[in-house]
């Protein structure tokens, strides 16, 4: 390499052209070059490398030695090195074009940033020195804005003082940069290195050399600077040629890693002959060249030098594919893809279907004609130079991150909201009409049912999940039953919300078992090694996992869902695995009622025959009835005309976009977590007393769903979601006022005879009549007296007809119908006062 | 064109070059080219399109290819199969104190070295193949050939072809992780994939080595490289017309043991997997979209007056009927649904499809009907697919594309197909069997197409909706439910007829009407509207069971009446129309 570094090569920085790697573009390297050099070359420990300016970021990545160095050569030099630390050799020694002067052996001395006159970045006007500059009072002096409340304390050290010393400590190899730190400090600074990165990392890298000495003079190896968190981010889509050499920050998904390519930086030729041993010839534009004589003075043999494998130093290098991801790709797209290079301890960093976002360098290289022709083609490939790695999660809505495990990464902290768009969102939330507005937006196409969306608008928003010190934790998520005829498109909302959920999951109960929803074992047939894999409720960690066709799923499978509803975690205990991974997930799941269609003379429990402790673990169960409406039917021929027709009114609405809703409630999701009001807390209370009463209706309690104290749970998260939705810290009364309602609606409570159970399909229709209540209690209690008169217990017993006609007798203005009575004696029956048989009564 | 000092046809890179010469000579900097024309389009526009000298330019197909001269003006009609990415390039250089461009051309000649004097620019690779399913008809050199008698073949055939294709194009990759990498096991397999549905092909065509099959068929793919287009503006499956300079075997050797840093890493090398010499590169000057209309040779335009668009349905209907047995109900779905096309997506819904099944086959009337329906559809559109629909096909079959990311290349489903093709699945073979995974997720793909008009592509870690406009007719013997069609038709014929064509005309006067008259815009009056809402309400309030689909598909047919009486707005006698065929068919369901 070092021959490399002739002065001409430098001063042309860009067109050398001789590696495959140089970049088309020119850019770089200083103009005077001797400033440089000489500067470099005094600093500079291993004399290989110094001979080149900075002009070569070489490898941040990779090459750790001298930072000076260049060329992309040295770059894949100094990868080698790095690994070897700074054993280096005495390369220098060799043929290395150190020219005449010595190198000076300590390392960053210099100090010689105010050297003779000012060089400047090829090109540019950019002095090196002034980035130099810079670059130190940034890493001494950049104070986090938290960290340091009182800026120019000179007595707490820079944020990236400190990191260098623990970098130090770790013996570690490499510093992290937040490249947004940068920008806080030095907005010029950060331009410069965007559009020159070669340079200016390679300035980055002097300097560290230069700190580290002074830290701990006896710290060896070199640390190379990895910047990360660029302000933009581009997509791959949109690099083009202008984006070349210059520092690029992409999002996207690994696809493919090469093997890991051992990549010679040093090799040592033996001669066959006489078996002498040359010094380490190093790479030189892509190539080693192979010694055609011995260099032994006695010996001089032609063409006797072979490769001595196990002497040669090699660096680790990969080359890796990089894919946009899926929300990127346009319509009628294929998704592109870009070639990483990564070196040394970046290899292996992800692996294919990693989510990642990249830093790092764009480059292009020519492609050679033929490997001994000098001829390029005037094609380029195109690259990126690896410098640092990122790997997010980041699918759909941003699965909230609440647990403090999480929090302690914060890099991770992938959902960061400009400020535009955070404005936006709580202006919008505070419009008056943003619940259904919402409600709306939610599967637009999918028909009326709107207060189901409602609920399932509660369900992405959550409540607040609660851990208490005693370990006692609460779950915030709701659950849901949708419960309905055929056809009422539950199947499309489900599939809606399954799209729009962070980590959604989509099964069919059908096609579910017990394992693959929790968790199963399975032995590796080859290494007999037991591995755990997860199942849909696993998989939808923080998500919502939508089972269709619940009903048809099997009792055993079904039965798994105990644990994951309430407790939120599955626990295994088989092939000598026990384990309790988390299932913080809620369930939206749909059913048919049991006979397929709703049957009116059942009761609500028997038509969704679900065993309640499951039902009592969601809390919200809606019934879905089919009700000839024709006002909703003309609407829906309505909207289907309009639809066929383009009609503009009608199908275009104020809805938020799926985008919007998304990042709304991910952002509140995030963001809001509102407590319980004095007032809300009281009104929760008088609700849940009142329910409770209700439940508790004389002779009703395996007919109707009976509330619970999972119940006053289900309203309080529901109340949150409602306040969560406002973007409201605090839950207020007409939060709690809507949840009740919520929960009433659901259940078609209104039209539920609370007596039988039943609902009443003419009720759903027409509206309440409380009369009609009235009236029944009254019969009810008239009949009571009936048969408290007529007849004995453990009497004969009567006939319903003469039963009916004893009514009549006594109530001659009420018209009563032997289905009345029929309704009103089995009520009695279940209070386990009379005794049907047939149609004959007999009391007990 | 007399005076030009160059010829379009045989030397279009003259005209490249001038016209550059001109825009520097006129002061431009070559800086200000980037991404832009500088002005080279604008002669070949006028060439093409107002000289007509669109016709004189040689059609790329397997045929011509063997004649086509190395930088001369072709053209290529064909689906964007794969995009390959962009590529960047040096266009413009400087050549001692001249600038000269490398647009549109493969060049190999440029300078060594990196100066500012160099501007690299960026153009898009895609990867074209002929449209799948193109009859044979639509190949103006082919006119004569209208009954092909060997269907099957040629229709297995070019399967096979695609299929081969991708072997030859995969033979020097190592990893044989997928089934078509490795070409020796691959071969094995693929021909017991085929095997359900090759089994009466000649074994000739089978044993046939692929790039016979490649020639003889007329399967060749292009690689074609767009300059200065929107992304916007190409779509994977659209199918394009292009028109540029074809460069053919004509780049420079590449040595395989090329020193590339790349190479020992990800082999992706265009030309390792395409050989210049089996796809041939076409650098693309001018590209227009393509309808199916476009493939029609009807020189005579015909004028869409609404008599004789009446006349060429009455005809058409009549053709039909005899096709389908004298089932005249039968008929009039079967044109509906050969007129129908996705107009509209509302969310997930695909507004105007109307896929067909036919009911009531059975091995025998099939072996009648089956194939003359086949011949007649054939006959009538230009894309036409048939897929025998068996256990072992859903089992082995790739119908959804699928990425191969060791070769970097999108590798071709059966469902990988262009707008407005017609897919014909023929259900009744289908015998009791056991799927397997791949045979569900093939149930569910083509499920999902009938649905929603969408085929999932597979890309390994994730999978992506593309959305499709394909007329899907299944034939089965009772309602299919792996396949839910829109309407199911229970097919009664009384008597078999010849399906012959006789009338040449007749039959490109039918090939017009079907691929324009769909285009017709579409309206409502506000009062027929009102009486479309009430017959949908009372439709609903009588059978609770409708649902949204159901209304839907009754507008749907209701459109598609009218279009094919060349009329635009719907009107009350086609509403009762359409309220007399559902009953009909109602009937029929009994």
């Amino acid at each position: 390499m070092a021959s490399d570094s002739s002065p001409v090569n430098f001063n042309t920085g860009p067109s050398s052209p001789d590696d495959s790697f140089s970049s088309p573009i020119g850019n770089t390297v200083s103009s005077s070059g001797d400033g440089y050099r000489r500067r470099s070359r005094r600093r500079s420990s291993t004399p290989s490398e110094m001979a080149t300016p900075p002009r070569q970021r070489p490898r941040l990545v990779s090459s750790e030695t001298t930072p000076t160095a260049k060329e992309p050569r040295s770059r894949r030099r100094g990868g080698g090195r790095g690994a070897s630390g700074s054993d280096v050799p005495p390369v220098a020694a060799t043929p290395s074009s150190t020219d005449d002067i010595p190198p000076s052996t300590e390392p960053g001395d210099g100090d010689d940033m105010d050297e003779d006159h000012p060089t400047f970045v090829w090109g540019t006007n950019i002095s090196v020195d002034d980035v130099k500059g810079a670059i130190i009072r940034f890493l001494r002096h950049f104070r986090d804005r938290q960290a340091s409340q009182s800026e120019g304390d000179f007595h707490t050290e820079g944020k990236y003082a400190e990191v260098i010393k623990r970098v130090l400590e770790n013996e570690g190899d490499s510093l992290d940069v937040d490249a947004q730190d940068l920008f806080n400090y030095d907005a010029d600074l950060y331009t410069k290195m965007v559009r020159y990165p070669l340079e200016v990392l390679a300035i980055f890298d002097i300097v560290l050399m230069e700190m580290v000495p002074q830290i701990n003079p006896l710290f060896e190896k070199h640390i190379q600077t990895r910047i990360f968190n660029l302000r933009t981010s581009t997509s791959m889509r949109n690099l083009n040629p202008s984006d070349i050499e210059r520092m690029v920050s992409l999002k996207g998904m690994i696809i493919r890693c090469s093997s890991i390519i051992p990549e010679i930086r040093e090799a040592i030729f033996r001669c066959l002959v006489c078996g002498y041993y040359t010094d380490p010839v190093s790479i030189e534009r892509g190539q080693i060249t192979e010694p055609t004589i011995c260099l032994k003075e006695e010996c001089q043999a032609r063409n006797s030098m072979t490769l001595v494998h196990n002497r040669c130093r090699f660096a680790d290098k990969q080359i890796v594919r990089l894919q946009e991801t899926p929300d990127e790709i346009p319509e009628g797209g294929t998704p592109h893809t870009v070639s990483l290079l990564m070196h040394d301890k970046l290899v292996d960093t992800g692996k294919p279907g990693d989510r990642v976002e990249v830093t790092g360098i764009y480059r292009a290289m020519s492609v050679r004609v033929g490997p001994t022709q000098r001829t390029v083609k005037s094609l380029f490939k195109t690259y990126i130079d690896c410098l640092h790695i990122k790997k997010t999660d980041k699918s759909r809505m941003v699965a909230d991150l609440t647990e403090a495990e999480n929090r302690l990464s914060s890099n991770v902290d992938d959902l960061s909201f400009d400020e535009e768009k955070v404005e936006e969102l709580k202006e919008l939330s505070k419009k008056p009409d943003i619940y259904d507005r919402l409600t709306r937006s939610l599967a637009p196409n999918i028909w009326e049912l709107d207060d189901v969306k409602k609920g399932l608008l509660c369900q992405l928003f959550g409540g607040n999940a609660l851990k208490l010190a005693s370990g006692a934790s609460f779950r915030g998520d709701i659950n849901i039953l949708l419960v309905g005829d055929p056809g009422t498109s539950k199947s499309q909302l489900l599939q809606y919300i399954h799209k729009l959920s962070p980590r959604g999951i989509y099964t069919s109960g059908r096609g579910s078992s017990a394992v693959g929803l929790t968790a199963y074992v399975s032995k590796d047939p080859e290494t007999g090694e037991t591995v755990l894999e997860s199942g849909a409720l696993v998989l939808s960690d923080r998500g919502i996992c939508c089972i269709d066709e619940f009903d048809k799923m099997s009792e055993n499978a079904r039965s798994m869902l105990h644990e994951v509803m309430e407790q939120q975690t599955v626990s295994i205990a088989k092939a000598g695995i026990i384990a309790s991974l988390n299932a913080r997930t809620s369930v939206l799941a749909c059913a048919n009622p049991s006979g397929s269609r709703y049957n009116p003379r059942l009761s609500v429990i028997d038509n969704i025959h679900l065993p309640p402790t499951l039902l009592s673990r969601f809390d919200l169960i809606y019934l879905i009835l089919d009700k000839a409406d024709e006002q909703t039917d003309r609407r829906l021929a309505k909207h289907i005309v309009a639809l066929h027709f383009d009609n503009p009114e009608g199908i275009e609405q104020d809805f938020l976009d799926l985008h919007t809703l998304t990042s709304y409630v991910s952002y509140a999701r995030k963001n809001i977590h509102p407590k319980l009001s004095d007032e809300a807390a009281e009104e929760l209370t008088r609700g849940y007393v009142e329910l409770r009463r209700r439940g508790n209706f004389p002779g009703s309690s395996k007919k109707v769903i009976t509330a619970t104290p999972r119940q006053i749970e289900s309203l309080i998260r529901l109340s949150e979601a409602l306040a969560r939705i406002r973007f409201s810290e605090w839950v207020e009364k007409g939060d709690v006022l809507e949840s009740f309602r919520l929960l009433e609606v659901a259940m078609q409570q209104s039209a539920t005879d609370h007596s039988t159970g039943t609902i009443d399909m003419d009720l759903i229709t027409t509206g309440v009549s409380s009369s009609e209540r009235l009236r029944r209690e009254s019969l009810l209690s008239a009949t009571r007296n009936i048969i408290m008169e007529k007849m004995q217990l453990g009497g004969p017993s009567m006939r319903l007809s003469e039963l009916l006609d004893e009514l009549k007798k006594k109530n001659p203005e009420n018209e009563v119908h032997l289905n009345n009575l029929r309704n009103t004696v089995s009520t009695l029956a279940s209070e386990g006062f009379v005794e049907i048989r047939g149609d004959n009564i007999k009391r007990i | 064109m007399v005076g030009l000092p160059y010829d379009f046809l045989v030397n279009p890179l003259g005209a490249v070059r001038s016209t550059f010469e001109k825009a520097i000579s006129s002061g431009s900097n070559p800086a200000s080219f980037d991404g832009k024309d500088w002005g080279a389009l604008q002669p070949f526009q006028h060439f093409l399109f107002d000289q007509n000298g669109l016709s004189k330019v040689p059609i790329l197909n397997a045929s011509s290819v063997k004649w086509l001269q190395p930088n001369t003006l072709v053209r290529f009609r064909g689906m964007i199969q794969d995009m390959l990415g962009n590529e960047f390039y040096v266009g413009a250089y400087k050549d001692g104190s001249t600038w000269k461009t490398t647009k549109f051309m493969n060049s190999s000649q440029c300078p060594t070295g990196f100066s500012p004097d160099m501007r690299i620019w960026e153009r898009r690779v895609l990867y074209c193949v002929p449209v799948p399913g193109q009859n044979s008809w639509t190949d103006s050199s082919r006119l004569g050939e209208i009954n092909n008698s060997a269907e099957g073949t040629s229709e297995n055939r070019q399967k096979r072809c695609r299929m081969d294709e991708n072997a030859v194009d995969h033979m020097d990759i190592l990893a044989p992780s997928d089934e078509f990498l490795n070409s020796s096991s691959g071969k094995k397999q693929k021909d017991e994939q085929l095997s359900p549905y090759s089994q009466n092909i000649s074994t000739m065509a089978t044993s046939s080595p692929s790039t016979a099959c490649n020639t003889a068929r007329g399967f060749l793919p292009c690689i074609v490289k767009i300059y200065d287009a929107a992304e916007s503006e190409l779509k994977l499956n659209d199918v394009f017309e292009f028109i540029g300079v074809i460069t053919l075997g004509t780049e420079q050797e590449v040595d395989k043991d090329d020193y590339d840093e790349f190479s020992n890493g990800l082999s992706e090398d265009l030309s390792d997997q395409f050989p210049p010499d089996m796809v041939p590169r076409l650098h693309c000057v001018i590209h227009r979209k393509l309808g199916v209309h476009d493939f029609l040779h009807t020189c005579h335009v015909l004028e869409p007056i609404p008599h004789r668009i009446k006349e060429i349905r009455t005809a058409l209907l009549n053709h039909l009927t005899i096709a389908l047995g004298n089932d005249g109900v039968a008929a009039q779905f079967l044109l509906l649904h050969l007129l129908s096309k996705v107009h509209a997506r509302v969310d997930s819904m695909a507004v105007g499809k109307l896929s067909l099944n036919l009911t009531g086959f059975n091995r025998e009337s099939l072996s009648i009907f089956g194939n003359q329906l086949r011949l007649t559809v054939k006959n009538l559109l230009p894309f036409t697919e048939y897929i025998p629909l068996t256990v072992e096909y859903l089992n082995t079959a790739s119908l959804a594309p699928k990425k191969d990311y060791e070769i970097n290349r999108l590798v071709p489903g059966v469902l990988q197909l262009a707008e407005g093709s017609h897919l014909m699945i023929d259900e009744t073979q289908l015998e009791v069997g056991t799927l397997s995974s791949l045979g569900v997720e093939n149930a569910r793909l083509l499920k999902n197409l009938m649905e929603l008009q969408k085929v999932e592509y597979d890309f390994k870690y994730y999978k992506m909706d593309m959305t499709t406009d394909v007329q899907l007719l299944i034939l089965s013997e009772g309602k299919s439910n792996i396949l839910p069609a829109d309407l199911v038709v229970p097919f009664q014929p009384s008597a078999v007829g010849s399906t012959a064509i006789t009338d040449m005309d007749a039959l490109e006067a039918w090939r017009w009407y079907l691929s324009n008259v769909r285009l017709l815009p579409h309206s409502i009056e506000s009062e027929m509207q009102q009486v479309v809402e009430n017959d949908l309400v009372a439709a609903k309030q009588a059978d609770r069971n409708l649902g949204s689909q159901d209304l839907s598909r009754l507008l749907t047919i209701g459109r598609l009446i009218c279009a094919s009486y060349g009329e635009t707005s719907l009107s009350l006698e086609h509403w009762q129309m359409v309220k007399e065929l559902e009953r009909l068919r109602r009937e029929r369901l009994r």
